[in-house]
């Protein structure tokens, strides 16, 4: 066996090793399905309640894959919330007879919240990749921006809208399913697209994708545009799911977004991390949340909860990232 | 300063053919005159050294090779006609690769796709929409690897491999558009004995298959051992074009710090 081969064959382990850490979603959800089924099981009551649960987490997991996508591209957006409420609201005053009643058709209002969110998203995009300007504040910005703007436009809920509109985010099945079919589609075509593997090698290090003739200034506008596009469905699903949109629609689900997408494991560094992975974080913040309305616990200690959970994200992402680079230093001193 | 022009000093065993032939090329950084006076060719098959101290022009002068930079006076000619080039790309399309310093490696992605990146093989392919063919990508890097001599698991992780092994994925990578002239920019400065050893025995292999190299470096026993010819640059000047018999190390020192023999 040459220094090489048994270099190889010593190195398996450590290959498994980094497979479970990059795969350590799956256990976590096994592991928290079964004390679920323990603590609180009426979570698992029936076919309803856990038709129930994947409904209730639609919203979410189109901003974690909002989120996702950005991370992975080893840039963020703190904005993707505000951009659901904010293009949500913008639509439902358009569609609203006793609003602004530009249109009425349910096909033309899918349209424009798609094209608001994406325009926002774009807008995010330009001024990163062309301006320079650092995303963590671009996209706090906007965060703001785009909150206040959405209370600006209206402080009241809007419900009068088309019923066409709203069955996409109020029937289940429709729901769920555009879900899991877009969470495939953007899985496959990050999997084995050059255009997915242009944002893994841009998320891994910028500048060499740059160097390598990737032209990443257009890669960022493309991320944030995906980013804008999949939180404008965050806010159509949201609309659908209570058939209003209220000035809170959307509020304060960025941070469940980071959580979902991070105890997925997807990189906050970027490069790394699989989008099925982060559908499983989907899976778990939507059971934790679940259980914990069914178990009677008020709606001030969720918050703390998805706190907590947030800080599990991060500390777990820690471990994983010091095991990992533990264990690539042993490689490189071999 | 002596300016000598480079055909004299061909090796042997070079082509005579000129590749590239900078011809009195100057470029300037506002009030900064990096390069003037360039006159300087390329020739087929050989490996180039171009050495200087820093700030004398040698990476201003690969800029201009490759695309990175447009010289402000002068012509660049290759393959017997005048180019511009005004990105790497344009010079990519002529067969001009580099291998920067940095080796730009994408660490999160495996061997393949990083030789691959921006030219995946497709099974589909329709404007926009194409389709990586995973089998063919990583049976192309292995044949790729193998050619360079390297046992290395195309799906393997650059992050897990040695410098030596790294600036060879960066080889790969150059080859894989089979490049016609091969710049590389301080190839071993930031490798172990051995690594340094499996780069060099790469690029005699490369120049014995016909490849022209351009090798930037520092590393004077790399220079003496592996180039055909030496180009020395003083203060963004051609200082001398040697062959590597006709100088030893103080005397190329001197070039390098004076200008003169």
């Amino acid at each position: 066996m040459s220094v090489i081969d048994s270099f190889r064959a010593d190195r398996g382990g450590d290959d498994i090793v980094l497979a479970l850490l990059d795969n350590m979603i799956w256990p976590i959800l096994a592991i928290t399905i079964i004390g679920t089924l323990v603590l609180v099981p009426q979570t698992f009551n029936n076919v309803r309640s856990v038709e129930l649960l994947l409904h209730s987490s639609v919203g979410l997991g189109f901003l974690v894959l909002a989120e996702s996508v950005c991370l992975i591209s080893g840039h963020f957006d703190l904005s993707i919330g505000s951009i659901a409420g904010f293009s949500a609201m913008f639509t439902a005053l358009a569609l609203s007879p006793s609003n602004w009643a530009l249109f009425s058709s349910p096909a033309l209002g899918v349209l424009t919240i798609l094209a608001v969110a994406m325009l926002i998203g774009a807008a995010n995009g330009i001024m990163i990749s062309k301006l320079g300007i650092n995303p963590f504040l671009q996209t706090l910005a906007f965060l703001i921006i785009f909150e206040g703007a959405k209370i600006a436009l209206s402080s009241l809920p809007v419900s009068d809208l088309p019923e066409g509109y709203t069955t996409i985010g109020s029937t289940p099945e429709i729901a769920v399913g555009a879900l899991l079919a877009t969470f495939l589609i953007v899985a496959f075509v990050m999997k084995n697209t050059p255009f997915g593997q242009a944002i893994y090698a841009l998320g891994s290090e910028e500048e060499s994708a740059r160097a390598v003739g990737i032209n990443t200034d257009r890669m960022i506008i493309a991320v944030y545009c995906l980013s804008g596009l999949f939180s404008g469905a965050a806010g159509l699903m949201l609309t659908g799911y209570t058939t209003t949109v209220s000035p809170e629609t959307a509020s304060g689900m960025v941070f469940p977004a980071f959580a979902a997408s991070v105890i997925g494991g997807i990189s906050l560094f970027g490069g790394r991390g699989k989008v099925s992975g982060a559908l499983g974080g989907v899976l778990l913040l939507g059971l934790v949340q679940s259980a914990l309305n069914l178990s009677g616990i008020g709606v001030a200690q969720i918050q703390a909860v998805n706190g907590i959970i947030l800080l599990i994200a991060i500390v777990l992402y820690n471990t994983r990232s010091n095991i990992r680079s533990r264990i690539l230093t042993a490689e490189a001193s071999q | 300063m002596s300016t000598t022009d480079s055909t004299s000093t061909a090796a042997p065993e070079a082509s005579t053919e000129t590749l590239v032939h900078f011809e009195n090329i100057k470029k300037q950084f506002g009030r900064l005159v990096a390069l003037q006076d360039i006159e300087l060719s390329i020739k087929e098959g050989e490996i180039l050294a171009l050495v200087g101290d820093n700030g004398a022009g040698k990476s201003t002068l690969m800029n201009v090779l490759c695309g990175v930079h447009q010289p402000t006076t002068g012509t660049l000619h290759y393959e017997g006609e005048p180019v511009s080039f005004s990105n790497p790309s344009d010079a990519r399309e002529r067969g001009i690769e580099t291998v920067y310093q940095d080796l730009a490696l994408m660490n999160d992605l495996d061997i393949a796709s990083n030789i691959f990146i921006d030219q995946f093989p497709t099974r589909f392919d329709a404007g926009p929409l194409r389709l990586i063919d995973w089998n063919e990508t990583y049976a192309e890097a292995e044949e790729i690897l193998d050619y360079l001599n390297l046992d290395l698991d195309p799906h393997s992780e650059v992050s897990f491999l040695s410098g030596g092994e790294r600036q060879l994925v960066a080889v790969a990578r150059a080859l894989s558009f089979d490049p016609q002239l091969l710049i590389l920019d301080e190839p071993t400065s930031a490798l172990s004995v051995a690594g340094t050893e499996l780069v060099q025995d790469t690029m005699r292999q490369l120049r014995e298959e016909g490849h022209t190299q351009v090798v930037v470096s520092h590393n004077f026993e790399e220079v003496l051992d592996l180039a055909d010819r030496i180009a020395v640059l003083y203060q963004g000047e051609i200082a001398d074009v040697v062959s590597p018999e006709a100088v030893d190390k103080r005397t190329l020192t001197n070039l390098i710090t004076t200008g003169h023999r």
